[in-house]
């Protein structure tokens, strides 16, 4: 069989890379240890934020790798590596994930012993709600998550070699088994790091609130890579528009996505109008959170949407470059407007230059990561089964 | 079995010719009904008429007839209603989410599905007009100004549900119409008598199969396929609403949209499988809708009733996480009080049986898939059932406590209402064609260009 794939030899990731990803990763950690010194609450609840970030890249990436596998979809396989590379993140979060259960006391409310002896439902809530619990429940995810990140990759990288069709067999075995147990730790975690942090609030619908951006983060993530890889050259030559537009239209469909579960719950909640729930949007819009809640809506669903909605745009390089950075922003805000109205202050909000400084290392780690991977890998899963077809693809 | 990743499995099996395809799908049409077609009819024209005598007697008499009461003021009515709404979620997904997913095993099923769309919103539709004791006061339903000064209330969610599921039937119904345009051509061309000749002339739109037609077609489709994905979306939310809403323990949940809509899609799904075993047998379409059509519909009914399953987990969860005694009653109420079991039918019929379709043998085997859709069907109905009455029967005053009984009437409207869904069915498979002609050939084997490098 002539293989016109693994006939294709790859340009080299430059050594700039590193520099720049070391460099802005360097001014990322100094602010972060400054905005630590200067005001170590609002450091932490940002740097909570910066963690749920990688979190979301990172595990909705193995998602996204299971979501390949087990649909059997083929245009995404020239492309399964960067997500590949991405999903390593989530080996970061043990080490990441230290300072914050160094500092339960003071992002958790329901730490407090004091405060849950005299509340009735924290009291209610401290078989689920208690520091050694949530620590187990903190780290069992990342094993989790650590263990199918392995298995996932391993029987990849092995098939570039022996081209064993079996393997992704395997790897269709391990998606289906992993997919369901996605989703019970992706709600756990939005309930556990998110939900927790108000803890006499509670919503059903609020893991796959979540759920929805992560996916976005993951996929914007990827986008922008591919987008960014496929104008300097380094990607095959027959990666063409129609592969992109899968990009450009799985972004959209999240974009609504997210929109209609967002919707949902406020609507739901708004409409009820029941005081045990709606205090935590009144709370969101009280003082100058309410321009930040509104803002919500244009940055997370306006903007992306219109910038997506024609055929075009969605296979528009330049188009494309501008949602994914725009979608990872959104996600980051969202993020911030779940976590920040947690932090206690009194007049409501007011903005600091602390919440611009982790996002810096965010932005370090995402471009050290790619590209130490993709140093010491290949870029295109040469031994997979489906990549002639996926190159081939045509919409 | 051993899969060779590398080559794309065919749509259509057998090596069908364009022409056998045609001859195939459009047989039924052209021979007379056999002894099989009136039997069929006569069962489902029995259980049509058990329902419009029960129908009959409740609009003489009123909804007095039925099993409502105080509390539980919500009965089979809307069970029934968001049942059917349910079974009608699949057709548009097919041929809506599934075409816009690229996904090109939908065109064995996509029409038949469709029109099982259109019937089940027929038979939801009765529902809460019957409902309203009063149905020749419809009309008010819409927003027009009278000399009454009667007008519509547009905070109710009920209202949105008439807008909502009147607009997904409508968009269905045109998609569905689109798609049979160059069917009914290919008909016309077909058929000998005169009489056909002019009814297939007039619905086919003068079509030519000419490349202006398609390049037209194709646009037309895809456009709506955009519209009608909302709509899939939107019509179970809005069912949904219709008890979220509320301030119900049970009932108010935010996790509700999406769980009704994917447990709609789980129960459309089922019936779709259900239906279309029958219909491959006797319309010998084994080819065309081979076992790796309902393998792919096994998988999508595991994966919804899993979805489905971990909305059921969510409410016992954050029930029990919320710390609202009314909250926790309700769900403990539901699994351990008088209406114990219906709960346990719902949670084994939709939880526990589908996974037994992690087997493949069992995703390929008919009767197994068939046991285990009519199950989903039934555990799908045993849902709205427990949402809709355990919610109501105890509510906050132990003194106004109740229990709900169907009377003989409801259950006779419920057997019109399926008697109805298969008569339409039947007469559906003699009418039209059951599957999409031009889509099917369209994803035979030879039907696309091979591209450069590829090993077709």
């Amino acid at each position: 069989m002539s293989n016109s794939a693994i006939e294709f030899k790859a340009k080299q990731i430059p050594d700039t890379l590193s520099k720049l990803g070391l460099i802005i990763l360097a001014i990322g950690v100094v602010l972060g240890i400054l905005a630590f010194y200067t005001d170590h609450s609002r450091a932490l609840f940002n740097y909570l934020i910066a963690f749920m970030f990688l979190l979301s890249v990172g595990v909705g990436s193995i998602f996204l790798i299971s979501l390949e596998y087990i649909t059997g979809a083929v245009w995404s396989v020239p492309f399964r590596r960067i997500v590949e590379f991405l999903a390593s993140v989530t080996i970061l979060l043990f080490i990441l994930v230290i300072p914050l259960l160094l500092n339960m006391h003071d992002l958790f409310h329901w730490t407090h012993t004091e405060a849950v002896a005299g509340d009735e439902i924290l009291k209610g809530k401290s078989p689920y709600l208690n520091t050694s619990f949530f620590i187990i429940r903190v780290l069992a995810g990342l094993v989790i998550w650590a263990f199918f990140y392995f298995a996932f990759t391993r029987n990849s990288k092995k098939q570039d070699l022996s081209q064993d069709q079996h393997l992704t067999t395997k790897n269709i075995r391990l998606s289906a088994v992993f997919i369901p147990i996605f989703a019970i730790t992706i709600t756990v975690s939005a309930v556990d790091w998110l939900m927790s942090l108000e803890p006499h609030w509670f919503s059903t619908i609020f893991g796959i609130y979540f759920f929805s951006g992560t996916v976005l983060a993951a996929l914007a993530a990827a986008t922008l890579i591919v987008v960014l890889l496929k104008e300097k050259g380094f990607l095959h030559p027959k990666i063409i528009d129609d592969h992109l537009y899968s990009f450009g239209a799985l972004m959209f469909a999240f974009i609504n996505f997210w929109g209609y579960i967002a919707f949902s719950q406020y609507m739901l909640i708004w409409y009820a109008n029941l005081p045990e729930e709606n205090f935590w949007f009144l709370h969101r819009w009280e003082g100058g959170w309410i321009v930040v809640s509104i803002l919500l809506i244009i940055i997370h669903f306006v903007v992306p949407y219109s910038a997506l909605l024609s055929q075009p745009a969605k296979i528009d390089p330049k188009r494309l470059k501008f949602a994914s950075i725009w979608i990872m922003f959104a996600h980051l805000f969202d993020l911030y407007w779940l976590i920040m109205p947690n932090l206690e202050s009194e007049h409501g909000y007011s903005f600091s230059s602390i919440d611009l400084v982790f996002p810096v290392s965010v932005v370090g780690i995402l471009i050290l990561v790619f590209n130490y991977n993709a140093k010491k890998y290949n870029l295109l899963p040469l031994g997979d089964p489906k990549l002639e077809r996926g190159l081939n693809f045509r919409l | 079995m051993k899969i060779d990743y590398k080559i794309e499995p065919p749509v259509v099996e057998g090596r069908l010719s364009l022409s056998q395809i045609e001859e195939l799908v459009a047989k039924p049409l052209e021979t007379r009904p056999d002894k099989k077609f009136f039997i069929a009819i006569g069962i489902s024209g029995t259980a049509l008429l058990i329902g419009i005598i029960c129908v009959a007697i409740t609009l003489h008499y009123g909804i007095g007839m039925w099993g409502n009461n105080q509390p539980v003021g919500w009965g089979f009515g809307i069970v029934n209603f968001v049942f059917w709404v349910g079974i009608g979620h699949a057709g548009t997904l097919i041929s809506a989410i599934l075409f816009l997913l690229r996904q090109k095993w939908r065109t064995g099923i996509a029409r038949f599905a469709e029109a099982m769309t259109i019937f089940a919103v027929i038979c939801a539709g009765l529902f809460p007009i019957l409902h309203t004791g009063r149905p020749w006061l419809g009309g008010y339903l819409f927003p027009y100004p009278n000399q009454h000064g009667l007008w519509i209330n547009f905070t109710s969610p009920l209202i949105w549900d008439v807008f909502a599921v009147s607009t997904y039937f409508t968009v269905s119904l045109v998609f569905w119409y689109i798609g049979l345009i160059p069917d009914f051509a290919s008909l016309r061309e077909r058929t000998a008598s005169k009489v056909k000749k002019i009814i297939y002339s007039i619905f086919s739109l003068g079509w030519r199969h000419s490349n202006r037609n398609w390049l037209h077609y194709e646009k037309a489709y895809l456009l709506l396929a955009g519209f009608a994905t909302p709509l899939v979306l939107s019509v179970h939310t809005i069912v949904s609403f219709d008890f979220a809403v509320s301030i119900m323990p049970g009932w108010h949940t935010t996790i509700f949209p999406p769980y009704f809509v994917a447990g709609a899609i789980f129960s459309g799904f089922a019936m779709v499988v259900t239906v279309l075993i029958f219909v491959r047998k006797i319309f010998n379409l084994e080819h065309i809708i081979t076992l790796n059509h309902f393998d792919k519909m096994n998988k999508v009914i595991m994966a919804t009733g899993m979805m489905v399953g971990y909305a059921y987990a969510m409410e016992f969860f954050i029930a029990w996480y919320s710390g609202n005694p009314f909250e926790q009653f309700v769900i403990i109420n539901r699994a351990f009080g008088p209406y114990a079991w219906a709960y346990w039918i719902m949670v084994t019929c939709n939880v526990v049986f589908p996974q037994l379709f992690w087997i493949k043998k069992f995703r390929r085997s008919i009767p197994v898939m068939l046991a285990i859709a009519i199950l989903v069907n039934v555990g799908m109905w045993f849902e709205r059932f427990v949402i809709t009455v355990t919610s109501l029967h105890r509510d906050y005053l132990p003194s106004s406590w109740g229990y709900f009984t169907p009377t003989l009437y409801d259950i006779g409207i419920l057997v019109g209402s399926f008697g109805l869904f298969f008569t339409l069915v039947i007469l559906f498979t003699k009418t039209l064609p059951v599957v999409s002609i031009s889509e099917v050939k369209a994803v035979a084997g030879g039907a696309q260009p091979s591209h450069h490098g590829g090993n077709h």
